[in-house]
C-alpha cells in the first residue's frame, strides 16, 4: 500500500455472468484514494463505477487483486465477518435514498447504531446529532413518505455517518433529485469532507456533481482512464493517468 | 422494544390489507380446531371417565333386544360382582318431541347406590341438601313408585323447570298406555353429574313402575331389564368377569355380551362412525390448508422485502437479521390470528354449549386446547416465517439492493 493511500485497489479484476456469458467489469484496476479525500467516479453504464464501490464498501469481493481500506484488505475478510467490518467502517448513501418506509426519520438514522456497543441514550443521542448536522432535527418524527426527496437523501447521509465511519461510499446520491435539492446534497458533502474529515467515494453521471470532488476519476470498460485533480476544488491540477 | 422486534411489527401494521386477511384466515383456523377438538373431547371425556369397575351386559344380538329379569339373581351371584341393575331404555319426550332428554328405568333399590361416585345428590325431598340428601332421595325412590331422579340440567334450564315434588308428564314413544295418555313421574331427587359422561340432562325412574303398569294391562310391551348395569369389587378381573357372565347364559333364552362400561360407551360413539377421528381430519385439512396460506402470504412479504435485506446487509445487519425479522413477523400475525380465534372459541363457548348443549355434550374450551391452539399458531407462524426468510440467508447484498422490492 502506497504512503497515504486510504483506499487502494491492486490489480482487482471482476467478472459476471449474464446469459452464459462472462461481462468483464474491472480488469487489472489498480486506484489509490487517500485519507480524507473526495473522489468522483465517473465513467459510462458498464464501466465498473458501482462495481468499484461494492468492492471497497465490502459489499462484493473482486474475482482477483486485493481491495484494502484504512490498511485492512476488505478482499480476504470472510464473508460472515464483512457485515460487521462495513458497520464500523462504511456509510453508504445511495441514489434512491433507500430509507426503510416504515421507520421515522430518526429510527432511520438509529439503524446502524444498533449494531454499535452504545448505550440507547447514547445511541439516540448520536442520531439525534447527525440529524441535526443535515439540518432535519425537525423532521426526526417524519416517515419517508412524509419527505421530500432532498430531505430523505439528507436522512440517508445522516444514517450513513451517524456511526461516524471512515469512508462514505455515495453511488448516484443526486441522480433523483433536482437541481436544488442535488446542489444542497453536494453542499452537504462537501461539509463531511471538509469539516468532519471523511474520505468520500462518490459515483456520478453528473458533472456538476462531480466538480464538487477535489479528484475526478473516469473509467471505462473497466479501466481507469482518466485521475484528475479537480482544480474548483482543490486549486491544483495533476496529469491524465 | 427491541429493534427487530419493533420493525416486524411495523411491518404488520404497514400492510393492513394482506395481514388482515392472513389473521382472519388463521382465526377462522383456529377457531374451527378449537371447536372441533372440543367436541371430540367431550366424545372422548365420556369414554374415558367411565368407570374401571362397572361392566354393562347386554343381549349378544343386539342392544335393541332386551335381557329378562331373571337374569338379575344370576349376575348378582358372580363372584366378585357388588351390585346389578337393569337399565332399561325409555325414550319419550316431555309436551313436545323437541323437548327430549334421555330416560332409564332402574332398580328403585339398587339405582342410587351404584352411582355413589358418578352423582352427588344435591336435592331431595322436602328442600333437604348436603350429605343427607342421599339417603333421603335413596328412601323417597323407594317408596313412592313413580318416583324419578333428575339431573340438574332438568331443573335449571327454564324449558324444564323441574322441581322436587313436582310431577312430569313423559309422554312414551315406545311404551304407550293403555288410556293414550302420559306416564306421571314424581321428582323426588336432583344430582349433579361427577363424570363427564352423565349429562345433566336426564332421568332416571323405577323399572318396577314400568314393568307392573305392562303386566297389569295398563302399558304395552314386554316386562324386561333392558341391559344390566353390573359394578364388580376394585381391583377384580373385568374380563374374567364378563366371560363368566356371559358363559352363564350361554344356553338362553338370550345369550349375553358383557363389555366394560367404557367399551360400552365407545360403541355408541363408533356407531355414528369415527367420529373423533372425521372431526379431527377435518380441523386438521382447514389447518393444513390455512399453514399454505399463510406461507404464501409471508412468502410474497419477503419478496417485497427484498431490498430492505439489502439495506440492512450494507448498514452492517447480518443476512440472519431479514430472516429473523420475517420469523417475527410471521409469529406475530400467525399469534394474533390464533389469539383472536382463540377469543372466539371462549366467547361463544357458553353459546355452544346453550344451543347444542344436548348433541355436543361436555364441550369445553379447557386449558389444554388455550396451550394447543397457541402452539399451533406459534409453529404455524415460525415456519411461514423461515419458508420466507430462509432465502434471505442465499442472498448477497448486491443482489438484494438491486431487487425492486
Amino acid at each position: 500500500m502506497s504512503q497515504d493511500s486510504y483506499i487502494q485497489l491492486k490489480s482487482v479484476s471482476k467478472k459476471y455472468s449474464r446469459g452464459g456469458e462472462d461481462l468483464i467489469v474491472l480488469d487489472q484496476l489498480d486506484l489509490n484514494i487517500p485519507d480524507g479525500d473526495y473522489a468522483a467516479l465517473m465513467g459510462p453504464s458498464g464501466s465498473g463505477k458501482t462495481t468499484i464501490l461494492n468492492l471497497v464498501g465490502g459489499l462484493d469481493v473482486p474475482d482477483s487483486g486485493t481491495v484494502t481500506v484504512a490498511e485492512t484488505e476488505v478482499s480476504s475478510i470472510p464473508t460472515r465477518q464483512l457485515p460487521a467490518w462495513r458497520a464500523r467502517h462504511v456509510g453508504f448513501v445511495f441514489q434512491s435514498f433507500n430509507l426503510l418506509p416504515v421507520l421515522t426519520a430518526h429510527e432511520n438514522v438509529m439503524l446502524p447504531l444498533q449494531l454499535t456497543p452504545l448505550s440507547a441514550a447514547e445511541r439516540k443521542k448520536q442520531a439525534d446529532f447527525a440529524l441535526e448536522i443535515v439540518g432535519l432535527s425537525d423532521r426526526a418524527g417524519h416517515r419517508p413518505s412524509q419527505l421530500s426527496g432532498g430531505q430523505e437523501q439528507r436522512v440517508a447521509i445522516a444514517r450513513a455517518i451517524a456511526t461516524d465511519p471512515d469512508v462514505i461510499i455515495a453511488d448516484e446520491p443526486t441522480g433523483d433529485l433536482d437541481r436544488n435539492s442535488a446542489d444542497e446534497i453536494l453542499e452537504l458533502l462537501n461539509r463531511l469532507n471538509e469539516e468532519l474529515g471523511k474520505t468520500i467515494l462518490m459515483v456520478t453521471h453528473d458533472p456538476a456533481a462531480a466538480s464538487n470532488a477535489r479528484r475526478i476519476l473516469k473509467l471505462d470498460k473497466g479501466h481507469l482512464v482518466s485521475d484528475e485533480i479537480n482544480r474548483q476544488a482543490s486549486g491544483q491540477t495533476q496529469g491524465e493517468a | 422494544m427491541n429493534f427487530p422486534v419493533r420493525l416486524a411489527f411495523r411491518h404488520v401494521f404497514s400492510n393492513k390489507t394482506r395481514n388482515g386477511l392472513t389473521i382472519l384466515a388463521i382465526t377462522i383456523a383456529v377457531f374451527l380446531l378449537c371447536f372441533l377438538l372440543a367436541v371430540v373431547r367431550g366424545i372422548d371425556a365420556g369414554v374415558r371417565s367411565a368407570s374401571s369397575t362397572r361392566l354393562v351386559t347386554q343381549s349378544a344380538v343386539s342392544l335393541f333386544v332386551t335381557l329378562p329379569m331373571s337374569y338379575r339373581p344370576k349376575i348378582d351371584a358372580q363372584e366378585a360382582v357388588t351390585v346389578a341393575s337393569e337399565f332399561r331404555w325409555f325414550g319419550g319426550y316431555y309436551q313436545d318431541p323437541s323437548n327430549f332428554f334421555p330416560q332409564f328405568a332402574v332398580n328403585k333399590d339398587r339405582f342410587v347406590d351404584m352411582y355413589v361416585k358418578d352423582f352427588e345428590i344435591i336435592e331431595g325431598p322436602n328442600g333437604i341438601t348436603g350429605p343427607g340428601a342421599r339417603d333421603a332421595v335413596k328412601k323417597a325412590f323407594a317408596t313412592e313408585k313413580r318416583a324419578a331422579i333428575i339431573g340438574m340440567g332438568l331443573r335449571d334450564d327454564e324449558k324444564y323447570n323441574f322441581q322436587i315434588g313436582d310431577t312430569v308428564p313423559i309422554i312414551p314413544a315406545i311404551y304407550q298406555r293403555a288410556d293414550g295418555g302420559a306416564w306421571d313421574y314424581v321428582i323426588v331427587g336432583i344430582f349433579k353429574p361427577l363424570k363427564a359422561r352423565i349429562p345433566d340432562k336426564i332421568m332416571y325412574f323405577r323399572s318396577d313402575y314400568l314393568n307392573d303398569s305392562i303386566e297389569s294391562g295398563e302399558a304395552f310391551g314386554e316386562v324386561a331389564a333392558g341391559v344390566y348395569y353390573v359394578n364388580i369389587d376394585q381391583g377384580s378381573q373385568a374380563e374374567m368377569i364378563a366371560t363368566s357372565i356371559d358363559q352363564d347364559f350361554l344356553n338362553g333364552p338370550q345369550r349375553t355380551q358383557t363389555v366394560t362400561e367404557a367399551a360400552f360407551a365407545s360403541f355408541f360413539v363408533s356407531a355414528i362412525g369415527n367420529l373423533p377421528l372425521f372431526l379431527g381430519t377435518v380441523g386438521g385439512a382447514v389447518l393444513f390448508s390455512i399453514f399454505f396460506s399463510v406461507v404464501n402470504a409471508m412468502l410474497i412479504a419477503g419478496r417485497q422485502r427484498l431490498k430492505e435485506a439489502g439495506i440492512l446487509q450494507a448498514l452492517g445487519f447480518p443476512p440472519i437479521t431479514s430472516c429473523l425479522l420475517l420469523i417475527i413477523e410471521g409469529l406475530a400475525v400467525a399469534l394474533i390470528g390464533g389469539a383472536l380465534g382463540l377469543a372466539l372459541a371462549i366467547s361463544t363457548q357458553d353459546l355452544v354449549v346453550l344451543n347444542f348443549g344436548d348433541s355436543i355434550r361436555n364441550y369445553e374450551i379447557d386449558s389444554g386446547l388455550i396451550l394447543l391452539a397457541i402452539g399451533t399458531s406459534s409453529v404455524l407462524g415460525i415456519t411461514a416465517g423461515l419458508c420466507a426468510g430462509i432465502p434471505f440467508l442465499r442472498y448477497r447484498p448486491t443482489e438484494a439492493l438491486r431487487s425492486l422490492g
